[in-house]
């Protein structure tokens, strides 16, 4: 028993922590219009896979650094930190979807492309209403498949090189490959929110799809549960950085006489996320360290992950904005880059009370 | 990082296991013979144990059915005791220690005052050096369990001339002392009484008994109050023992109430932050074995698990409706291990109101992470610079008390 993070993964963090501070810069953000592609979505992307970070979770067979959850965790946490407009989050999801359901062979050639930074990934999941895997079907065309439909909210679809599409086949749920370039496949950009991620629309009209072999029942589950974490890294590192921001405002901004941190008002509320700060953090640190161990305890820890840490960062960026006053509020401060990938974070995987039924269930089948 | 517990096969487990086994119903003199009344104490009155063993001794000795020292002589155990190997003189742990670590001598904590506890620095108890003795007068007011301890931890006033938090002083005092009277207070709950009002008429205490020189009193009782709101930030409903969420949640399944659309979300909420709570107080454990220092888990801690814990037995009670209305007869099962009064929901749920309110209240709690974590402005205290005999402001007397009138 051992719950604090080692110096390894410290270090880690702090080597993250370093470079982005440096690379990321949000300002171009802070006009109204501007969208990631402003902020260096493309050129941070060079700077980041020259790090070997797309390899980051790819098995060293495969070329890649083979890192645990852990460590993974204390990535993701710097870049939701920092907000990196990147195509960071499309490219893990597509990575575990491949891991989890391709072939040895689709692993190998698809996963090498990954780790060696010469491929980005995205996934492809749901309906307009948030439904896996309902808005797009497969048939089979001789040893292919071909895929129909659209799919909504895929996180890095424009970046992608290749996308791992969820689809129906025969009535069940399977994942396919599709090549970004490929007849038949549109991509158009959503105006989403949070204009830290690029967030679209793939349409597929017959579109050439590769069954990735190993597609079952658990594939999504698996795939589920990992980006919980990422986003639940992401909240939590978030909710820390909008507290400490407004912890700051609070100690210099004045009003009769005293700082504004002075009055309770405001203190008490910053006290209590603090405690919601901690929580989110030991959430995380523990759904990684299930995720690394393969422990039983996985799937609970990483569905209270990302419903906690979604409503801490959730209520933590609406304090933020409240303390800040009417500042808070304009589109020339950062706050609402905060507040929206909070807002969007908590909804992109569906919605905390969903995590929490899932939480529930988990019980109920355990105590049968 | 590891989060595994200790497993049944662990060697210092099978041992501990093996001697209870071997001795079905000891003593806490023995108990306190091994060092597993306070087991995280350095020797000669514990082990120094890690967070591991300190969690297996909890376990083993909850599985064979004996009460947590902890918990039976928490004020010596768990708050003020440890203050002895620090501040007190050897002779001072000669006489106290032993006898509270065999929980044959149950401490009291005499801090609150009729004049407010949460500014405690403001109390009006004195103490008079004569000859080697000094002599108490004055009041305290909420002291748990004052009426069957033998040991009180006091705080009082020593010097009047100097600013309210200077001029105070801590002793250790043998409630038996003529002068001490203990009189019940009725709790909201109604039942058995929890704390009580100390009167003090020319006590007379031995000056040896001081813990600490003269004017140390509110850094010892400051550390004293720390401490005790670590042991608080366990994920009970009741200052962290009593039920828990995992409990209640098992209760829900096995009553099927947990189908109830009303409870289930908030039930999952309350089954996290219960997981959450447990985790942070591990870490707590886990950074003090590796010598890093102590988080701010024992403040945040007791800020998240008050309110949980009143969360936590209202929704217990939710679940039952007017059926949970009729004292002491839940119908939501609970495990016979929390030793009397918290066995049920009913009576963790009637003594909630108590969890924000003693050991410092959420608001002062909220203040203190605010302020000594957070580093915000603390509040004002325009009193706090006045010598204390100066500050001349109108009594505000208690609303009980005036009531009383
Ligand atoms: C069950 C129980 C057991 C207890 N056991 C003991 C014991 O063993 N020994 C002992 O000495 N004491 C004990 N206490 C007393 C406890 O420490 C005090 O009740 C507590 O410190 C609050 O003091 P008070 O009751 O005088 O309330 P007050 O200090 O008068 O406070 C009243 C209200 O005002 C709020 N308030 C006060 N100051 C501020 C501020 N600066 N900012 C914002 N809000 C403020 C408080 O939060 C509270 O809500 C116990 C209390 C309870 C309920």
């Amino acid at each position: 028993m051992n719950f604090t993070l080692s110096d390894d993964h410290l270090e880690l963090r702090d080597a993250a922590q370093t470079f982005l501070d440096k690379e990321v810069d949000l300002r171009p953000l802070l006009v109204p219009g501007a969208t990631a592609t402003d902020a260096g979505y493309d050129t941070l992307w060079r700077k980041i896979a020259e790090l070997g970070w797309p390899s980051l979770i790819v098995p060293e067979t495969y070329g890649g650094l083979g890192m645990s959850y852990i460590d993974l965790a204390m990535v993701v946490g710097e870049m939701g930190r920092t907000l990196a407009p990147c195509p960071f989050f499309g490219t893990l999801a597509g990575t575990w979807a491949i891991l989890r359901a391709g072939s040895e062979d689709q692993r190998a050639r698809l996963l090498g492309r990954v780790a060696g930074g010469e491929a980005k990934l995205a996934l492809a999941l749901t309906s307009m209403d948030g439904a896996i895997g309902e808005s797009v079907a497969a048939t089979a065309d001789g040893s292919n498949h071909r895929l129909t439909g659209t799919a909504w909210y895929v996180v890095d679809a424009a970046a992608a090189d290749q996308i791992v599409v969820a689809a129906r086949l025969d009535g069940r749920l399977k994942f396919f490959v599709v090549e970004a370039k490929a007849a038949g496949v549109a991509i158009a950009l959503l105006d989403w929110r949070d204009i830290t991620r690029q967030v679209g629309t793939v349409t597929l009209t017959g579109a050439l799809g590769e069954l990735l072999t190993g597609s079952d029942d658990q594939t999504w589950p698996w795939v589920r549960d990992r980006l919980y974490l990422t986003l639940a890294a992401e909240s939590a590192a978030g909710t820390r950085v909008v507290l400490d921001d407004a912890v700051t405002y609070a100690k210099e901004r004045m009003a009769f006489g005293r700082p504004l941190g002075a009055f309770q008002a405001i203190k008490h509320q910053l006290a209590e996320l603090a405690g919601q700060a901690e929580c989110a953090t030991a959430a995380v640190h523990y759904a990684a360290w299930a995720l690394t161990e393969d422990d039983a305890r996985a799937p609970l820890a990483a569905a209270m992950a990302q419903s906690y840490a979604s409503d801490a960062y959730r209520d933590a960026t609406y304090r933020n904005v409240q303390v800040f006053g009417a500042i808070g509020f304009t589109w020339e401060m950062k706050n609402h880059l905060y507040y929206k990938r909070a807002r969007c974070n908590a909804e992109l995987l569906g919605p905390p009370a969903q995590q929490r039924e899932e939480v529930i269930q988990l019980l109920e089948r355990q105590a049968a | 990082m590891d989060f595994n517990l200790p497993g049944e096969d662990d060697p210092r487990r099978r041992e501990i296991r093996a001697w209870l086994e071997a001795n079905p119903s000891p003593t806490y003199r023995q108990l306190a013979e091994r060092g597993w009344t306070a087991p995280n104490w350095p020797a000669p009155w514990g082990l120094s144990a890690g967070p591991e063993l300190v969690v297996m001794l909890d376990e083993e000795l909850e599985r064979a059915g004996i009460r947590h020292p902890h918990q039976l002589n928490a004020i010596a155990l768990n708050q003020c005791g440890q203050s002895l190997l620090t501040w007190g003189t050897e002779e001072q742990r000669q006489r106290f220690l032993p006898p509270a670590l065999a929980c044959e001598e149950r401490w009291c904590m005499l801090f609150s005052e009729p004049s407010g506890g949460s500014d405690l620095g403001n109390l009006r108890t004195t103490a008079r050096r004569v000859g080697d003795d000094y002599v108490i007068n004055g009041q305290k007011i909420w002291n748990s369990h004052a009426d069957i301890s033998q040991i009180g931890v006091i705080i009082v006033r020593t010097d009047s001339a100097v600013p309210k938090h200077k001029g105070l002083s801590v002793f250790i005092l043998d409630m038996k002392t003529p002068g001490v009277t203990v009189r019940p207070i009725v709790d909201m709950s109604g039942e058995v009484n929890e704390y009580n009002e100390v009167f003090l008429e020319d006590v007379r205490v031995p000056a040896a008994h001081r813990l600490g020189q003269e004017g140390d009193g509110w850094r010892i009782v400051v550390e004293q109050l720390q401490t005790e709101r670590q042991g608080m930030t366990m994920p009970g409903a009741v200052w962290g023992s009593g039920p828990t969420a995992r409990e209640l949640l098992d209760g829900l399944i096995r009553t099927g109430r947990i189908k109830n659309p009303l409870i289930r979300d908030d039930a999952a909420k309350l089954f996290i932050e219960g997981e959450l709570l447990r985790l942070l107080t591990y870490r707590h454990l886990s950074n003090k074995i590796n010598g890093k220092p102590a988080g701010v888990e024992g403040n945040l801690g007791k800020m998240i698990a008050s309110p949980h814990g009143q969360r936590l037995s209202d929704l217990a009670k939710r679940s039952q409706g007017a059926a949970g209305m009729v004292k002491n007869r839940d119908v939501l099962p609970l495990p016979d291990k929390h030793y009397g009064l918290f066995d049920n929901w009913d009576y963790a749920y009637w003594f909630s109101p108590a969890a924000t309110l003693g050991v410092g209240t959420q608001e002062i709690l909220k203040n203190t992470v605010a302020e000594r974590i957070l580093g915000l402005p603390r509040d004002l205290d325009p009193t706090a610079a006045t010598p204390f005999n100066q500050i001349n402001r109108p009594q505000v007397a208690p609303a009980r008390l005036a009531a009383e009138r």
